[in-house]
């Protein structure tokens, strides 16, 4: 497994046509040109625009420019309010003011891009062993349960309640990757099936948790936990004041990818991961304990996504409700594709994750200016992880050179792996 | 070859059949378990004077030729059989081994349980404002569910038989409902609509299809996005079309249609001939693909490709050209499925779908690949899915959100319980290069 090819070998194989950043950037296109295609066939101005030319004797041009004003508008908001709003930052640099304000987009984006990737190398680390985490919102959705538990109910002070709450969430996503991966060990229940019905027992044990156990905000009657105590929460990093939300937490996810960097590629556990997933008979015969290595991936895995729950809830909302990462823009379910799109590999996954956090703070952007549901970010980003995952598609498309020894890469293998 | 058929059977098999048998034994333990709890909580912890009312008149069938009159039982003894009969059945799974339908037996197991549940909750004295179980339309409704489930599960067996995991149906439901929703509420017409549901879920079997048999990529990762995209399209477009156009969303329910004479049989009669053109079309369905699968030329076409590709495309079958028409009519299935859901349960609401689409794979799985076996699947998953849903209006002291965990639980045990035992079509998920 030596991966020192020379340096300049490494350059410009980066950036030929068959590497995958280049894949991954066309297909970021392709998904971008989709959404801009459903933008205009549910917009109905663009719609009644185009009619003219037929009905009213319209003119084309003003059909094209309606078209262009709404696609930009959506996207010019998707991208000032995920990066950087250009006259403002014009603004911060010649008066030295509102540096806030400008840094803001940024802030958020990062915020976002926290938890995903903590979650992501979870779900990639999975992937790399040939394990399927579908299960990974769920098993956030229990390290957030757990860990706001112990945020707001036990009082200590921040140097050891922040490591508790942490590890809180740690431990519930352990214990929500244990079962799929004891039951696919020892009875082959595949994981598939088996974490897609435990998410939704996590939900429905979520909404059991906020409305009907001592973790509800007393007084209460909606569906929403206690507010986890300022010494377990992940503060700012510019302070409170600032307005800018970006925690301590990105520590914790920078130490998660230095951890899974190393895991991966110096640990030999993480060597026997790899080539289970890569052949699993060959791991077989050179003597791996096959059911030991699945167990464990989903321990490490569902650990990881529960530490993401924790940390999203302690560095953003501070307590969970009925509606904690549900639905399809959950960061258990982003994580998968982020984790496709970054090839399993950490850095990769880091760069995935800042894209899609992006993507999703944008569409957020995107909603509130315009009233395009932010819905659409999922759509872009469910699209760019279908044309990477496809990308011999993208390279016909294109009319790229394929590259002679590309290979067909299986993350999953059937029922009957 | 020789040998083996001299020694009878090989070292792996013998150790297979002795892990088979002891996770039959662990089976059966648990339906004991379940009986033994069953019989201590809503038998004997029920004072001797409590009752369970019975009645069998639908609510909604008028002017009936018949009525069967309530029924009204000892809860206690009522249980204490239904425990009684859990335990025998547990027993019988440990003591006799059998090799086949042993989670069946566990699925009847868990249904009991909830009708146990049911018995303790209305009994009088008790919590329940309503004293009486309708049984009647405790069947319809779990019939409606069984109803989409066979269709999901359907749509899995024509696509898993031919060697292509459609883990996308319930991205097909969802896209079934919407349009469907969309053309019942337009067109007043649940055939446009089911038509509709075909079009849009033998789209997306196409690009499953496409994408995996073209492409090879993954299929369970090609599904399991196609289920996020087709989700979050089709909670963009309720908020884009449906929320400000209500017109379009109007969630007319189908119609019954009684099936005259039979119809009027008590019990059975509103259950199976007093229902929408779905659930008929569901049951010609069943005889369909059964049929096709096993008893045509070209079943067996599709059977050989989802077991040996290599060898069937030596005997001159076309593997990619099956594998694409059964995808395709798999998808459609799961559309109509969506159309059926819609058409039983109304208005479309993003997510409302609530994992059906994987409750149904894992009937299928339940079902071993076969369409009768998903049929019995989808039954008992219906009945828990329904129970679990409906059971809150019984004032039950267990929280609705801990019973609405009931249905998942039991198929992530069905599922355990059961692969290891089962088998998939050999080539199912693998893609096929053509040499």
């Amino acid at each position: 497994m030596s991966d020192t090819p020379r340096r300049a070998v490494t350059l410009r194989h980066r950036f030929s046509s068959t590497s995958p950043i280049v894949i991954a950037f066309i297909a970021l296109v392709l998904g971008l040109v989709l959404g801009a295609l459903i933008i205009i066939f549910t917009t109905p101005v663009v719609l009644n625009a185009w009619r003219d030319i037929f009905h009213s004797w319209g003119s084309p041009w003003h059909a094209v420019k309606v078209t262009a004003d709404n696609v930009g508008a959506a996207y010019r908001a998707m991208f000032t309010g995920s990066i950087i709003d250009p006259p403002g930052l014009w603004h911060s640099i010649t008066t030295g003011k509102g540096w806030d304000a400008t840094m803001t987009p940024l802030s958020e984006t990062l915020t976002y891009a926290t938890p995903l990737i903590i979650a992501s190398m979870g779900v990639g680390i999975a992937f790399q062993t040939g394990i399927f985490n579908i299960g990974a919102n769920g098993q956030a959705v229990l390290g957030g349960i757990a860990g706001a538990a112990v945020g707001s109910m036990l009082h200590m002070p921040t140097i050891i309640h922040i490591p508790l709450t942490l590890l809180a969430g740690l431990a519930g996503g352990v214990i929500a990757g244990a079962i799929p991966g004891l039951l696919k060990a020892y009875t082959g229940a595949h994981e598939v099936i088996v974490t897609i019905m435990l998410n939704y027992v996590v939900y429905a044990f979520l909404l059991f948790v906020v409305l009907s156990t001592p973790l509800q905000q007393p007084g209460q009657q909606n569906d929403i936990s206690r507010m986890m105590d300022p010494s377990s929460q992940l503060a700012p990093i510019f302070g409170v004041a600032s307005g800018l939300r970006v925690s301590y937490g990105i520590f914790v996810a920078a130490a998660v990818v230095v951890f899974a960097w190393w895991f991966l590629d110096r640990s030999s556990l993480g060597f026997d991961f790899r080539v289970t997933g890569a052949n699993p008979t060959a791991a077989r015969a050179s003597g791996i304990n096959s059911r030991a290595i699945m167990v464990l991936v989903f321990l490490i895995s569902g650990g990881l996504a529960g530490l993401a729950g924790i940390v999203q809830a302690a560095s953003t909302t501070h307590f969970i409700d009925g509606g904690f990462l549900i639905g399809n823009a959950g960061i258990g379910f982003t994580a998968i594709t982020v984790a496709l799109l970054g090839r399993n590999r950490p850095m990769g996954i880091v760069w995935a994750s800042l894209l899609f956090a992006a993507l999703g703070v944008g569409g957020r952007s995107m909603q509130a200016s315009t009233g395009i549901p932010l819905d659409l970010a999922t759509i872009i980003q469910s699209a760019v992880v279908l044309f990477v995952a496809t990308p011999v598609l993208v390279k016909e498309i294109f009319r790229l050179r394929t590259s002679p020894t590309a290979t067909v890469q299986l993350a999953t293998k059937g029922w009957n792996s | 070859m020789e040998l083996v058929s001299i020694v009878g059977v090989t070292p792996q098999a013998n150790e297979a059949a002795a892990a088979a048998s002891g996770r039959t034994r662990a089976i059966g333990a648990i339906m004991i378990g379940i009986g033994v709890f069953t019989g201590l909580v809503f038998a004997m912890g029920v004072s001797s004077a409590a009752h369970s009312g019975l009645t069998f008149n639908p609510v909604n069938l008028s002017n009936a030729p018949w009525h069967v009159s309530d029924l009204t039982v000892a809860t206690r003894w009522v249980n204490a059989v239904i425990a009684l009969l859990m335990v025998a059945l547990g027993l019988e799974v440990i003591i006799r081994s059998p090799r086949r339908a042993v989670m069946v037996r566990f699925g009847v197991v868990a249904v009991l349980f909830l009708f146990a549940l049911l018995f303790w909750v209305v009994r009088t004295p008790g919590p329940s404002p309503v004293p009486v179980i309708n049984f009647t339309a405790v069947l319809i409704g779990s019939s409606e569910v069984a109803m989409v489930l066979i269709f999901g599960a359907l749509s899995g067996v024509m696509c898993e038989r031919s060697g292509v995991v459609n883990i996308a149906i319930e991205g097909q439901f969802i896209g079934g409902a919407f349009i469907g929703t969309m053309l019942a509420s337009t067109t007043h017409s649940f055939i446009f609509a089911a038509l509709g549901g075909a079009v849009i879920g033998g789209l997306l079997g196409l690009l499953l299809a496409f994408l995996s048999l073209r492409y090879l990529s993954d299929q369970i990762i090609v599904g399991v996005v196609l289920v996020t995209m087709i989700g979050s399209f089709s909670s963009y477009l309720n908020l884009q079309v449906f929320t400000p156009f209500p017109q379009f969303n109007t969630g007319t329910l189908a119609p019954n249609l009684a099936i005259p004479l039979i119809s009027k049989i008590p019990i059975i009669g509103p259950v199976f001939f007093d229902q929408s053109g779905f659930f008929y079309f569901m049951l010609i369905l069943v005889g369909a693909v059964s049929f096709a699968l096993f008893k045509t030329r070209y079943g067996l076409h599709v059977r050989a490709v989802g077991e040996h590709p290599r060898a069937a495309a030596t005997v001159g079958i076309n593997v990619v050209r099956v594998r694409y028409i059964n995808v395709v009519l798999g998808g459609a299935i799961a559309g109509v499925g969506g159309v059926a859901f819609m058409a039983s349960q109304g208005q479309f609401q993003p997510g409302y779908t609530s994992g059906l689409g994987y409750i149904a794979l894992a009937a299928m799985i339940f079902g071993r690949w076969r369409p009768s076996g998903a049929v019995v699947a989808s039954v008992l998953f219906g009945l828990s899915v329904y129970l679990s849903q409906n059971l809150q209006t019984y004032n039950v002291p267990v929280s609705t959100y801990i019973l609405n965990m009931f249905p998942y639980i039991i198929t992530i045990a069905v599922v355990s319980g059961l692969i290891g035992r089962v088998r998939a079509p050999a080539a199912d998920g693998i893609p096929y290069h053509r040499e």
